[in-house]
């Protein structure tokens, strides 16, 4: 079993936030090993087992119990390394050499997506979608861990 | 290599009073500062090229090569305007009250014990009639109620203190000026030299660098003296010299922050923390962070990034800002 966390927090004015990996649905299409969704309320539902609003004590023996996982830069990338469980990490517009642990597997396109300046308000930043890695190369690092 | 000095004057109520000597004094120095800024927190601005005196004073500033430039402030305090010189991009901030005339070898004498391990040097600030001559004030902080300040007396021999007040030269961009207090700003430059000793720079109280305070029953933060402003801010400075010897940690930002932070806390000497998420980090809440201090924009870790040009992991970043 696998963990997606596929949403990062949603913005204070309402705007889907640009740390969103935006092709769960092709990436999932691939992925033939069973997939349990983390997140809260109000998040779309992308697979058949969502497991929303968990405590931190229960988040921790899920993550414990599957075999890896997949995020986009959100709390719960920190929330696994602290565990000690490594993953693959969609990078769109942050910079994984702040933001993310070399212990993971840090999928980012290219540094010339990265914001210029790291450490403005996420609601700040455009949004866009061609900054993310495709969901073949995701796929070929999950690979790694199966 | 350039002193790279920026001199920086807060002015409130003393346009053609004591402002022009302080200026003036500022253009006699046997060591120039690279830039003079005036920061006009005047209730009713009003521009002085108009006046004869400021005309005379800003053209020697130019035949001199002082860059000078003149600044409408946010009537906020003077502690706000020496916070925007602080991240001015100078190497080191020389603030001049507006109603003090520094002798002309102040800034040279100041700069001359500067070196890796200063945070400020500050010398004597003499208000006429001379009243704290024989004073043998420590200039340490837990004596703060208990002495005057050593720079109240002709300063005899090179002191290292925890604190200095009025006029100093110091290190720009390593603290912060504490926004938090009131508009009368008590307190605010021990509290900011205070800060400075405790990232680990020494402090110096020196002599031969005599300036005179043309102590004013107007203008400054008299214009504001109201008890309870007063009041607010020494409580601020109080909580802060109650955990002198803690490090004062908030974290005012994400569970992911709070996670890479827990990472780093091991290594923080006698941590007070307040916390967002004390499920992940222990600790007290924000608000009482801001009835303690008054401000913990200095704590954020976004902001700290940004000025620092941050390029390594969060980690290290929280590391910078707390670890010792």
């Amino acid at each position: 079993m696998i963990l997606i966390s596929p949403y990062a927090k949603i913005l204070p004015n309402g705007t889907v936030n640009p740390k969103n990996y935006p092709f769960w649905s092709e990436l999932l299409a691939h992925i033939s090993v069973p997939v349990v969704q983390i997140g809260v309320d109000g998040e779309q539902q992308l697979t058949q087992d969502f497991r929303k609003n968990l405590s931190l004590t229960d988040l921790a023996k899920l993550v414990n119990a599957c075999t890896t996982w997949i995020s986009c830069d959100s709390f719960f990338q920190h929330f696994c390394w602290d565990l000690g469980k490594p993953g693959i990490v969609l990078w769109g517009q942050s910079d994984p050499l702040i933001f993310g642990h070399p212990e993971n597997i840090n999928l980012l396109k290219d540094r010339t997506y990265l914001f210029h300046n790291q450490f403005l308000s996420w609601d700040l930043i455009p949004l866009r979608t061609d900054c993310f890695v495709e969901p073949a190369v995701v796929v070929a690092a999950l690979q790694k861990f199966l | 290599m350039p002193a790279n000095i920026l001199c920086s004057i807060s002015t409130k109520g003393r346009y053609l009073t004591t402002l022009p000597l302080a200026i003036s004094a500022v253009i006699n120095q046997t060591l120039k500062p690279d830039r003079l800024v005036i920061f006009d927190d005047n209730d009713e601005p009003e521009d002085m090229r108009k006046e004869p005196i400021y005309q005379h004073l800003f053209q020697i500033l130019n035949i001199k090569g002082i860059e000078w430039e003149w600044l409408w402030a946010d009537k906020k305090g003077q502690h706000y305007n020496h916070q925007k010189a602080n991240k001015m991009n100078f190497k080191w901030v020389w603030r001049v009250d507006d109603d003090t005339i520094p002798e002309p070898n102040v800034l040279d004498t100041l700069y001359a014990f500067t070196d890796d391990n200063i945070g400020a040097v500050g010398g004597a600030v003499l208000t006429p009639p001379l009243i704290f001559e024989n004073s043998n004030a420590t200039g340490k902080i837990e004596n703060i109620y208990t002495e005057p300040n050593i720079q109240w007396g002709t300063i005899h021999n090179t002191t290292e203190v925890d604190h200095l007040h009025c006029t100093f030269l110091y290190r720009a961009g390593i603290c912060d000026y504490n926004l938090g207090l009131s508009r009368v700003a008590h307190r605010e430059e021990t509290l900011f030299t205070y800060g400075l000793k405790q990232k680990g720079f020494k402090l110096l109280a020196v002599p031969n660098a005599t300036t005179w305070h043309l102590k004013s029953p107007s203008g400054g933060i008299r214009d504001n003296n109201i008890m309870s402003l007063f009041e607010h801010d020494e409580q601020i400075f109080q909580n802060t010299l109650n955990l002198k010897n803690h490090t004062i940690v908030v974290l005012n930002n994400g569970m992911g922050d709070h996670i890479v932070f827990k990472h780093v806390l091991p290594d923080i000497a006698n941590p007070i923390i307040y916390s967002c998420y004390p499920d992940i980090v222990p600790g007290k809440s924000i608000k009482e962070a801001i009835d303690m201090f008054g401000d913990i924009e200095q704590f954020n870790i976004y902001r700290k990034m940004d000025e620092w040009k941050w390029t390594e992991s969060l980690e290290n970043a929280f590391r910078k800002l707390y670890v010792k």
